[in-house]
């Protein structure tokens, strides 16, 4: 999976320097509306944020936030599943006109894609064994002995790699998955420790699977999620955040969390 | 030019490289003559037979084909080798197709005759060469002596001024050489035009009016076979025809 | 419940179908006609085919698929992650088919070429009817074996966002909890599939197979 990312950063340098020729064009905004669809990318694996119910359809709270947001906009949402790594490079190349994936603000992300205003707070977990008398208090130093494993290119892996480069985490003790079910199945394997999330998968995962427990809950690496939107579309990002502010003014995004998320 | 010269050879020379294969070779063939050329291995004679049908071109030299030059640029080849039969060593039969087929593809492909007149013709010649009772068969369903004679039909099939033979039995098994010299004295006394590589000296004997040795990339002496067997004028051919008896007959005893 | 899981990653199947449906015969018509360059076209032309095999079995696929998708397609053509896909993975093919079939028509051997010319027939006419029907008989088993590969790297166009069969598991997998019915699954439909083609074309090679046996 590290090479899979080595190629996909090589694949957006390139990509990156292509635009750089390629021209500017107008606001999405009025191609969206025109055409009474908004393209939106989501990685349907990672319940209760965005997954694929019983009969087969497309839900979760991100994607009733954005089917909402959509309604609102007078447009209907064609959902675009793809896997978490491609999203990215999907907006920025216009393949998909947003993104809503749990996706976090970071650096990184910001000089290629531009962010919604936040809708929603969300907090790092640590997840053990149910019989694990392990105890984390300060994560930065309490987790650097431990086998920890992390789904590949999200705000956790980055928090971790940020570790592992100052010299602190030993790199052999990360172990990067494609999907977080994959981890939780390893963690129950017993070939790693502590498994670092998002708390409301973590959270959902423990419920499903049994056998684990959360032990630490906090905002560490991310916290506030953004919609990934087209850099530099400001037309795009205003209506949307327009529509964001509407929809936490009227205790809709509250509902939703009580939803997906109440215990 | 006399009129039953058929294939004239003026002064061919071939190299690979700095190899020279032959050199300054001349060569005058009559109409429905048979001639058997002999000589040591790796002395050019089935180069010369491949140059004759361009399969192969000479580096300088000319070859006329009833007078026309055929060696000459913008020529067609195709057109040509349509009318030079060819026969190899190790007969080359196209795998996928039965003998009938073999037979067929030049007549339908190349001479564009129609599907009834050419499986008619193609059976005529598979008769000539007495396999019509196994025209359905491939060519993993046929002994080498009989694929051999598949491939005799196949080149006669087009009609051919001329026909070349390139070692026809040297790839066969004692037994089955027999059937293939029968089919080529027949044509032979069918006033069918020969040039005939082999190291068959009974048939040489038999059946050629000249015989032609090689050596090293140059025609030593040519003659009659009555005159170049018994009253070899050079030392050399003397040797050639000595070795090649007693090989001869060391085959037979085993 | 079981019924319904299964059947939500069956639907993949034609996807997977759809997309080896696309890629194979693009794959062999592209390798085709490299590998008679390469065979027949003469030095420099037999070069740069040997070079584009080399550059597309050096890429792993799936980065020529983003390649294709995220900055060909919409900047030269607009394809759609299904055809973007599919192309892409038919171009990989198309190396490994030029191999295959370059490898046949070497078998056939050069004396077939020398026996079809000698009674007239033209390069074309020689290669059409002489070795391209002996070649293809050599190159169905290991062409069988490329097929099967192709059915599986199908699973890739999921990067594009085209959910077949194994993204589907993925989903389910996640939804439910349950990786090893959900993979079990995917894994079940990927054999079925991958040996069915297989029986296929071990049937057609025993069909087109030539007679050996003295009569």
């Amino acid at each position: 999976m590290k090479r899979f990312w080595l190629w996909l950063s090589l694949v957006l340098v390139v990509s990156l320097l292509l635009t750089a020729c390629g021209g500017a064009g107008g606001s999405r905004l009025d191609a969206i509306k025109k055409a009474g669809v908004i393209k939106v990318g989501t990685s349907a694996d990672y319940p209760p944020f965005e997954f694929v119910d019983a009969s087969g359809n497309t839900t979760g709270f991100d994607v009733e936030l954005m089917n909402e947001i959509g309604k609102r906009l007078g447009v209907k949402v064609e959902w675009v599943d793809m896997p978490f790594d491609s999203l990215i490079a999907g907006v920025q190349e216009g393949k998909i006109d947003a993104a809503i994936a749990a996706f976090n603000y970071s650096e990184d992300r910001d000089k290629v894609v531009d962010f919604s205003e936040v809708y929603y707070t969300s907090e790092d977990a640590f997840t053990v064994v149910e019989s694990s008398s392990l105890a984390i208090n300060d994560p930065a130093s309490d987790i650097l002995n431990l086998k920890i494993g992390v789904q590949t290119g999200t705000t956790q892996d980055d928090w971790l790699t940020a570790l592992v480069d100052e010299g602190k985490l030993p790199a052999g003790n990360l172990s990067r998955y494609d999907r977080v079910d994959q981890i939780a199945l390893d963690l129950k394997n017993g070939r790693i420790e502590v498994m670092m999330s998002d708390a409301v998968p973590a959270e959902a995962l423990a419920r499903q699977l049994g056998g684990l427990k959360v032990i630490y809950k906090g905002v560490l690496s991310s916290g506030p999620m953004n919609i990934v939107l087209p850099e530099g579309d400001a037309e795009l990002a205003k209506a949307i955040n327009e529509v964001l502010a509407q929809l936490k003014a009227e205790g809709f995004i509250d509902r939703l969390a009580v939803k997906y998320f109440a215990e | 030019m006399d009129s039953a010269l058929i294939l004239q050879a003026r002064n061919l020379t071939k190299r690979y490289g700095a190899n020279i294969i032959f050199q300054d070779i001349s060569l005058d063939v009559q109409k429905g003559e048979t001639i058997v050329i002999i000589g040591p291995s790796g002395t050019g004679k089935s180069t010369l037979l491949r140059c004759l049908n361009l399969l192969t071109h000479v580096d300088s030299g000319q070859i006329f084909l009833e007078g026309e030059e055929i060696t000459a640029p913008g020529i067609n080849e195709d057109r040509v080798r349509q009318q030079i039969g060819m026969v190899f060593q190790n007969f080359l039969l196209f795998n996928h197709l039965t003998a009938l087929d073999n037979v067929m593809l030049g007549l339908t492909k190349v001479r564009k005759l129609p599907k009834p007149q050419a499986h008619e013709k193609a059976m005529h010649e598979l008769a000539r060469v007495g396999l019509a009772d196994r025209a359905g068969h491939y060519p993993g369903q046929l002994s080498g002596g009989q694929q051999q004679r598949v491939a005799i039909a196949r080149a006669l099939a087009m009609d051919p001024k001329v026909m070349l033979f390139d070692e026809p039995t040297s790839a066969l098994d004692p037994e089955l050489i027999g059937e293939v010299l029968g089919v080529m004295a027949q044509l032979a006394r069918e006033n069918m035009t020969m040039l005939v590589v082999t190291h068959e000296m009974g048939f040489a004997r038999e059946v050629a009016d000249r015989i032609v040795f090689m050596e090293k990339g140059h025609i030593v002496e040519q003659g009659a076979p009555d005159d170049l067997f018994e009253r070899p004028q050079h030392a050399r051919t003397r040797e050639f025809l000595w070795k090649i008896t007693e090989l001869y007959g060391k085959k037979e005893k085993k | 419940m079981l019924t319904d899981f299964f059947l939500y990653i069956a639907q993949g199947t034609a996807v997977t179908i759809g997309v080896t449906l696309v890629a194979l015969p693009f794959g062999l018509a592209v390798g085709l006609l490299l590998a008679l360059l390469y065979n027949y076209g003469g030095r420099w032309v037999s070069r740069a085919a040997g070079l584009y095999s080399l550059l597309m079995r050096g890429v792993p696929p799936v980065v020529l698929l983003f390649i294709l998708y995220f900055i060909l397609s919409g900047r030269l053509i607009n394809l759609s992650p299904f055809w973007a896909g599919s192309l892409s993975l038919g171009l990989v093919s198309s190396a490994y088919q030029m191999e295959i079939l370059r490898g046949a028509l070497a078998a056939v051997g050069a004396g077939q070429m020398t026996a079809a010319r000698a009674i007239g027939l033209t390069r074309l006419q020689a290669i059409r009817f002489v070795i391209l029907p002996q070649a293809i008989r050599l190159a169905i088993p290991p062409w069988s074996n490329e097929a099967s590969i192709v059915l599986k790297d199908s699973s890739l166009v999921y990067a594009l966002g085209v959910p077949e069969i194994l993204r589907r598991a993925q989903q389910l997998s996640a939804t439910t909890g349950q990786p090893f019915l959900a993979f079990g699954a995917a894994a079940l439909i990927y054999f079925a599939l991958v040996f069915l083609t297989n029986r296929a074309l071990d049937s057609l090679a025993e069909r087109t197979k030539l007679p050996t046996q003295p009569v």
